[in-house]
């Protein structure tokens, strides 16, 4: 058992009977409440400590000795009642101060305390002893005071008393009482101001407006949130159609490579090279320089997320250059399959319709959200500065940049023929290693 | 402060409560041992510092019981001398008296001036009820109790005091403290201490402790009164006999009054028995008697004459005469020794026999004291 007493009340009880000529007597009142304490260690799975608290908030002093008992000690509940009032609920307990004498319960204390602890039902109800102890010359005066418990064993009978903030506050928290403030001034006073600080609920403006605050930058940071998502995204798309373009291109190049060898072996007495093939390099060229001369056609798709399907662009070059791809290009040109989630995946494309789309119209973001790449010349950025005709042939910043250079030049090279190959050719699908299977489809 | 003169206390407490405590301090015997007055010490006061004196209400009172002394505080508050007090029963803490049957508590009247005193007689009591209650904890030591609670002479004067030696571990021990019926009302007054000082009753008190609770260590001492204590030839005239081993109270007790009553016996009829003697040689040798002790009969002086020779025979009669024999001094009245004192002889060993009656001895001492005195002559001639 723990018990405290607020230090207005001590004084108040002091002051009481230091200023009483003889004995003097009273009530405690405060409340007693039960704290229990868990504890969970390695040695145990979890203990409970029970501990009850007694906080003496206020007293009720007697004006004088015997008012509610006789002679033998034999309790008045009716005087009782008259000195406690509405108040009786509340007594934890009594006092009792007698100068000059042992700390120990008397005789009629003891027969007093019985009663109180069934009239009052409580049944763990306190005594607190005062004692002034004075010197033979009167010069020093003690006060002492010892809390009793008398319903315990005769040893465990005293409880040790706290006082807060009585003591060295410097090296300790200064701790606020639980006592309830029963003041009238207090609460009169609290009432009338009160409304500048709380509002109707009873909470303090300020608390309010701070919690709206961090309201308001909760807000703010979802809504981030939600635009870093949506860029990402957006980021990412880009970077898929980047990815594939890079893919066309190198096929292009294989394709490409494929051609001039053919041309080269066509040079030499050997068989026409197909029309297909023989149509291709020029149509290619063709479709380069007028993917390069012309970057704003074939028109490059709107700002959506997801690329344009394969359908969408056929129908866009139906009347333009038909793209043709040969067999042994069209195993390059399959479409690269995507990983899952990506957002649309490219559709199988001609080299070369794949090649001006993906160079001239390449799924660059859109204007209408900020460009948000990194400008350290990677291919992204390349790309986006061929869709705006910034390309510079000579620029070897790309490794992208200088196959279009070489397939500038390569196209150039060819015999005009090769359109009309192209013109009958029919689109090829990519294959997923496309340098691969060009090989393979031009053996 | 401690040793302070009843007077002395009684001048420092109130006035209001003054008269409460004259009756305690000057009349107040209570238990058995009323030899020792009631004392009061550490006076104190329940008034502030600034009162002026004397206003000391509260003090502690020394109650002699069963071989110890209990100091009880007493509170009263001199602002309120109509109220009766309150009790600190020192380290009976355990000890809570009925208050219903504390009539005196009940109808506490501070005009009387004996309240106080006979609240303090009916608290101890109950205290003797509730040291006979914590007898229980030995089985053998509450036999000793019940067996001498149902023998009238013992049991209405009896108290006891039990307990442990020490609050914590000591070994429980009890003392017994009796009264022992003697009669000691026809001891001859001149036998008992000086009556001036007031004594008191004569009593004699019979201690028995019992240091363990098996009774196996038992130490018995008899208390006598100051004035039977002189009566009966001082402390080392009377020597109980132990306490026999396994033995009980019943048995023992009775063997001690037994004792006593026959010492005092022999004290009475000694002195009966000597003035009875002292009578018979007045009658006898009349006109010889010089003096003799008439309150003790101790003494006698004869001036006896032979063929014109004087001589003085001083008769000492003892305590237990007639068990003991008288002691006969023949002394010269013409001689004196080389000291300067008169020459003198004593006789112890000659006829005697206790039975005989005074007379008897009166006759029977004329041949002796011729005999003697023809050898005294002698032995003074030939000097």
């Amino acid at each position: 058992m723990a018990a405290s007493i607020s230090g207005y009340t001590f004084s108040s009880v002091c002051y009481h009977s230091a200023n009483s000529n003889s004995d003097h007597e009273g009530f405690l009142l405060g409340e007693v409440r039960q704290e229990e304490t868990i504890s969970i260690s390695d040695t145990q799975i979890s203990s409970a400590e029970l501990l009850q608290v007694v906080e003496v908030h206020n007293h009720e002093p007697c004006a004088q000795l015997f008012s509610f008992y006789n002679y033998a000690g034999l309790v008045n509940e009716e005087n009782l009642n008259k000195i406690l009032k509405e108040r009786r609920k509340n007594v934890i307990g009594w006092y009792r101060f007698r100068r000059n004498t042992q700390q120990q319960m008397s005789f009629r204390e003891q027969i007093i305390h019985k009663q109180l602890t069934q009239l009052l039902g409580v049944p763990d109800l306190v005594f607190l002893l005062f004692s002034f102890i004075s010197t033979a010359n009167n010069s020093t005066h003690a006060l002492e005071y010892v809390l009793f418990r008398p319903s315990r064993s005769r040893y465990n009978q005293r409880v040790t008393l706290s006082i807060p903030n009585l003591g060295n506050t410097s090296q300790q928290e200064y701790k606020v009482s639980s006592v309830p403030n029963t003041s009238l001034n207090y609460a009169k006073v609290i009432k009338e101001h009160g409304a500048e600080f709380f509002d109707k609920d009873g909470v303090m403006k300020d608390i309010r407006t701070i919690f709206q605050v961090y309201s308001a930058l909760q807000d703010k940071v979802q809504a981030v949130c939600g635009e870093v998502e949506q860029s990402e995204r957006v980021k990412e798309k880009v970077q898929q159609e980047v990815n594939k373009l890079k893919q066309q291109i190198a096929l292009r190049k294989q394709k490409n490579a494929e051609e001039e060898r053919r041309i080269l072996e066509a040079q030499n007495p050997e068989p026409l090279p197909t029309p297909e093939e023989n149509t291709e390099p020029p149509e290619t060229s063709l479709l380069s320089l007028v993917a390069f001369n012309t970057p704003s056609t074939p028109e490059r798709p709107g700002p959506s997320a997801n690329p344009p399907a394969y359908a969408d662009l056929l129908s866009l070059q139906d009347n333009s250059l038909l793209p043709s791809s040969s067999s042994p290009t069209s195993a390059a040109l399959l479409p690269r399959p995507q990983a899952v989630g990506s957002p649309g995946h490219p559709s199988p494309n001609p080299m070369g319709l794949g090649l001006g789309l993906s160079v001239g119209s390449s799924p660059a973001p859109s204007p209408s959200t900020p460009y948000l790449g990194n400008g350290d010349g990677s291919s992204s950025d390349s790309l986006d500065r061929q869709a705006a005709g910034q390309e510079d042939e000579d620029e070897d910043e790309d490794e992208d940049s200088s196959e279009y250079e070489n397939l500038v030049s390569e196209v150039a090279q060819l015999p005009p023929v090769t359109i009309n190959v192209l013109a009958q050719g029919r689109p090829a699908s990519l294959s997923p290693d496309g340098d691969a299977s060009a090989r393979g489809s031009q053996t | 402060m401690n040793n302070m003169s009843p007077e002395v206390a009684l001048n420092r407490i109130s006035p209001e409560l003054r008269p409460l405590l004259c009756s305690v301090v000057r009349n107040g015997r209570v238990g058995l041992d009323s030899t020792n007055c009631l004392r009061i010490t550490d006076l104190k006061t329940g008034c502030t510092s600034l009162t002026p004196g004397p206003c000391c209400d509260r003090f502690k009172l020394h109650i002699p019981y069963a071989g110890e002394t209990l100091k009880w505080d007493i509170i009263f508050n001199a602002q309120d001398p109509e109220l009766p007090p309150d009790f600190i029963f020192g380290e009976d803490a355990e000890f809570l008296p009925e208050p219903s049957e504390l009539p005196h508590l009940v109808q506490w009247d501070a005009e009387d001036p004996e309240c106080l005193l006979q609240l303090v007689k009916e608290l101890i009591q109950q205290y003797h009820q509730y040291q006979c209650h914590r007898l229980r904890e030995s089985s053998r030591l509450l036999f000793e109790y019940d067996s001498l609670l149902e023998d009238p002479d013992y049991g209405r004067s009896l108290e006891i005091y039990a307990g442990h030696k020490n609050s914590w571990t000591g070994e429980f021990s009890a003392r017994f403290l009796l009264k022992l019926p003697v009669d000691f009302s026809n001891i001859p007054v001149y036998l008992l201490k000086d009556t001036a000082l007031d004594p008191g009753e004569d009593v004699a008190l019979l201690f028995v402790s019992f240091e363990d609770a098996e009774a196996t260590q038992v130490f018995p001492k008899l208390y006598l009164s100051p004035s039977i204590e002189h009566a009966l030839g001082g402390s080392s005239a009377l020597h109980i006999p132990a306490f026999p081993s396994g033995g009980c109270l019943i048995d023992y007790v009775p063997q001690v009054c037994q004792l006593l009553t026959n010492k005092v016996q022999y004290v009475i009829q000694g002195y009966h028995k000597r003035r009875e003697y002292i009578a018979a040689f007045l009658s006898h040798f009349g006109m010889g008697v010089v003096e003799y002790d008439a309150e003790g009969f101790t003494k006698l002086t004869l001036l006896l004459m032979w063929k014109d020779f004087c001589v003085l025979v001083h008769v000492d009669l003892p305590l237990y005469f007639p068990r003991d024999q008288p002691t006969l001094t023949f002394q010269s009245v013409y001689h004196f020794t080389s000291s300067g004192q008169l020459y003198s002889q004593v006789q112890k060993s000659y006829p005697y026999s206790p039975r005989w009656d005074g007379n008897e001895m009166a006759k029977r001492a004329k041949p002796q004291f011729s005999a003697t005195r023809q050898a005294f002559c002698s032995g003074l001639v030939i000097k």
